[in-house]
Parts: structure tokens; sequence; C-alpha cells
């Protein structure tokens, strides 16, 4: 005998966020590196941003940690959004291992 | 609106072809639900049952749970218990539950997504442990009692289905651990010398819930010794040891779970709760240059990076990091259960 059961997802937000477009122009733009705090982060994201700035005629700008007392587990500190939102157009980070 | 008064969507429900318990089972894996183990059929007069123990409409809301983002409502939290084998009077529990995990101090997002170890630990207190049928005694971390094991499995379902706390898209753990199908204890208070664990934090209430996200339990055993300063330094050697999260992260709780025999013969030496968790900090120390050996990170408090290599570094930065209660039956068998670091316990009343 068919019989209706419930599924077992709750439904997601309604919110809707849209992805920013394409920088059409980065030529000449800024890169930064904020490291997550995991080891050789900080290593393998710079490696990235350099051959990045090198392939697309930018310049790789700066790298920096998430923040006093911020670690791999926890959010970046505002202050430095605000810092890397004004100093560069494109961050390049990480997640987990 | 169906039964439960909750708005109906197509995708809310599925067909079943038939009440074979190996249907569902197959249905479910198709799906990629599930814990790897049987199910119970979330059939609508189960749900409503189970939702007829809290006052609350279906699709409200009690929590956002990430990493995936999904609504914890009443509906799909008491879907969740029906398929955990829950019986519908244990749900308040786990709405509980549920409500606590969403609490900041928990930071579920990383609990469900780090490649560490790591499960929420249900300890439930007071009144509802003999009224729901809860073990706190012999075996209270299992197996064989359905309360532990169906509230403890709810809450591991509904960090799978809601939170989508899936190992590969969720969650990262590099091996998992067996605490993450279920980890649901109770407070042993009858054989306990102390006060109810929440009274010691000044929570004075019939029944209450703490969760401690943490690893597998750390055995340590004594049977033979009569002054609790000689079990109490083996916990303190389970805890002094650097393969865990604590030992580079200083801010972690560890939460000491003594069997009632250990506890008896501390209090027969008039030792408090709080003189058991100063004892084991003052002894699960190493030294700084030891630590400093293994890590190339290390998250400490200010003060313990002042110290010298020669000088002994606690396992945790103050010793209210310390949680003891009693639990268990007989037997001289303690645990000691090692937060993953960045998370604190919290304790709410139910």
């Amino acid at each position: 005998m068919n019989m209706k059961i419930h599924t077992p997802e709750g439904e997601l937000m309604d919110e809707v966020v849209e992805l920013c477009s394409t920088a059409p122009l980065f030529s000449g733009g800024k890169i930064g590196v904020l490291e997550n705090g995991k080891p050789n982060a900080g290593l393998l994201l710079t490696e990235i941003a350099e051959g990045l700035a090198e392939r697309i005629d930018a310049n790789f700008s700066i790298v920096t940690g998430k923040g006093e007392r911020a670690n791999a587990a926890t959010a970046c500190n505002p202050q430095v959004v605000g810092m890397l939102a004004e100093e560069v157009q494109l961050v390049l980070t990480g997640s987990a291992d | 609106m169906n039964d439960n008064g909750g708005m109906e969507s197509s995708s809310q429900f599925l067909e079943l072809s038939d009440e074979d318990p190996a249907t569902i089972y197959e249905l479910f894996e198709s799906h990629g639900w599930g814990d790897g183990l049987p199910l119970v059929a979330p059939t609508d007069e189960r749900v409503t049952e189970m939702l007829s123990h809290v006052k609350a409409s279906p699709e409200e809301v009690i929590t956002v749970l990430p990493p995936r983002g999904g609504s914890a409502t009443y509906r799909a939290v008491a879907v969740n218990a029906v398929l955990a084998g829950c019986k519908s009077e244990y749900f308040p529990i786990v709405v509980e539950a549920v409500k606590a995990l969403g609490n900041q101090k928990i930071n579920l997002r990383g609990v469900n997504t780090t490649t560490h170890p790591v499960a929420p630990l249900l300890i439930v207190h007071g009144s509802a442990v003999e009224e729901l049928g809860f073990n706190s005694g012999l075996g209270t971390f299992g197996p064989g009692n359905r309360a532990n094991a169906t509230v403890g499995r709810a809450i591991r379902l509904v960090l799978l289905h809601v939170a989508g706390a899936v190992p590969g898209p969720g969650d990262a753990a590099t091996q998992g651990q067996p605490s993450k199908y279920t980890y649901c204890i109770a407070e042993n208070q009858k054989e306990s010398p102390w006060e109810p664990y929440p009274m010691s934090l000044g929570l004075n209430s019939e029944s209450a819930l703490t969760i401690h996200c943490g690893e597998n339990p750390h055995n340590f055993h004594d049977m033979e010794s009569e002054n609790i300063e000689r079990i109490l330094d083996k916990g303190a050697s389970v805890m002094a040891t650097f393969g865990v999260n604590n030992a580079c992260i200083s801010g972690g709780e560890w939460f000491i779970i003594l069997c009632p025999e250990h506890a008896l013969t501390a209090s027969n030496q008039g030792w408090s709760r709080e003189d058991v968790s100063n004892y084991l900090f003052e002894k699960a120390r190493m030294p700084a240059g030891s630590f400093r050996e293994q890590f190339n990170l290390l998250a400490w408090a200010d003060w313990m990076k002042s110290l010298s290599d020669e000088e002994l570094v606690p396992m945790t930065q103050k010793v209210e990091n310390i949680k003891v209660l009693v639990s268990g039956g007989a037997g001289k068998h303690s645990c000691v259960v090692p937060s993953w670091g960045m998370t604190r316990s919290v304790t709410v009343p139910i």
C-alpha cells in the first residue's frame, strides 16, 4: 500500500544572495591574501596570488591574517575585512585545510 | 494546510510504496539521507504525534543550522525524531537541544565542518532523566537504552539533514568518530555526592540539558586506590596529551565524567566538585617547552605565552574550563571528554 512520508530536510531560507559581477578589466588591480590560520595557508595562497597577478596583469598587494584573537575556526575581524575592502579588489582566502 | 496546521508543499512529502522497513531504508539511501542505519518512516500520523508534545506551529523556525543554512522548524525536527526512533514524549528534549545548538557559544558551523572528530554530547539532568527513562547508570554512553540512543541520534539526523553536516560536502572530519551516530548520557544525580551540575552553574531548574561538543570519551580506570589523588592522577595523565585540540587551544573545556565510586572516594575525603577541578588543573600539566616543540601554532592565553620552557602549562587556561559531573554505574571507570577547542558548552533548562 502506498503511503506518504515527510521529507527530513528543513527548507532553506528565502534570502537570495547574488554573486558580484566579474570585474571586466582587472588589469592594474590589486590582489590580497587573507590567510586563514591553517599551516602553510599563507604560503599556498601567496603562491596562487602571485601567479594570478602575473597572469592577469594585476598587482599582488598584501597578506594578512584574520586579526587579533581570530583563528582558523572563527570569523575574520571586521576591521580586517574593512581594510581589505579599501586596499584591494580581489581577496584570496581558504576554508579549513 | 495539513493535519499539523502547517502548509503542505510537494517537497515536504515523498511517496513510499509500502511499509516494509527496507523500503524507506533504500529510499533514503537513494536521496543521500540518513546515518546509514535503518529508519522509522516519518508518516504524518507519527510526526503529528511528535508535534503534540510542544505548543508551537509546525512551521515555526527554532533556529537556522549551518553550514547548509537549513531551517530547523518544529516539523523538520519532529520528522528527524521519528526517523531516529524517539518516543514522542522525548520530543521536547530534542527541541531544546536544537535550540541550544543555535547558541553562538557552540560555534556549530565550526563543530559541523571541522576536520576534527567532534560531536555534540547531550547530558540530561534532573527529573527528566527518570521520567523519560534515560540511562544515567551502568552503560550510560550505551548501548541499549532507547532514550539515550534515539535522542542522541535525532540530533545527529537533524545535523545531517537540516544542517547539512554530511561527510564530504558539509562535514570535513578526517576520520569521523562513533559518537557522530549518537551521543547522549544523563547525570547520575542519585549517586552523585554533589549538587546537580546545572545548579553548580547557578541554574536551578527541575530538569536541564547540557551540550558539550567534544571528542569520544577517553577512559581512565582505577580499581584499587582509596584516595582520590591517586585516581585523579590517572585522569590528569589522560588529559596531559599533545594529541587533542585542547593541547594547542587553551580556551578549550574538559568534561570529567566520574563514575559514582570515584566520586564517592572524593566525597569521603571531603572533596567538592571544585576541588576535583582544581586538582586536575594543577596536575594535568606539561612543560611549556614541550608544547613549543610539538606545535608551530599555539592559541594560548597571553599569560601562558610568557611562561619559560621549563615551567609547567595546564591543559586549559582557567580552572573553570574543567567541568565535573557524575554518570555511569558500578565499576571504577571514569572518563575525560576533551572539547574541539573553539566551542563552549551550554546548559539550558528544560
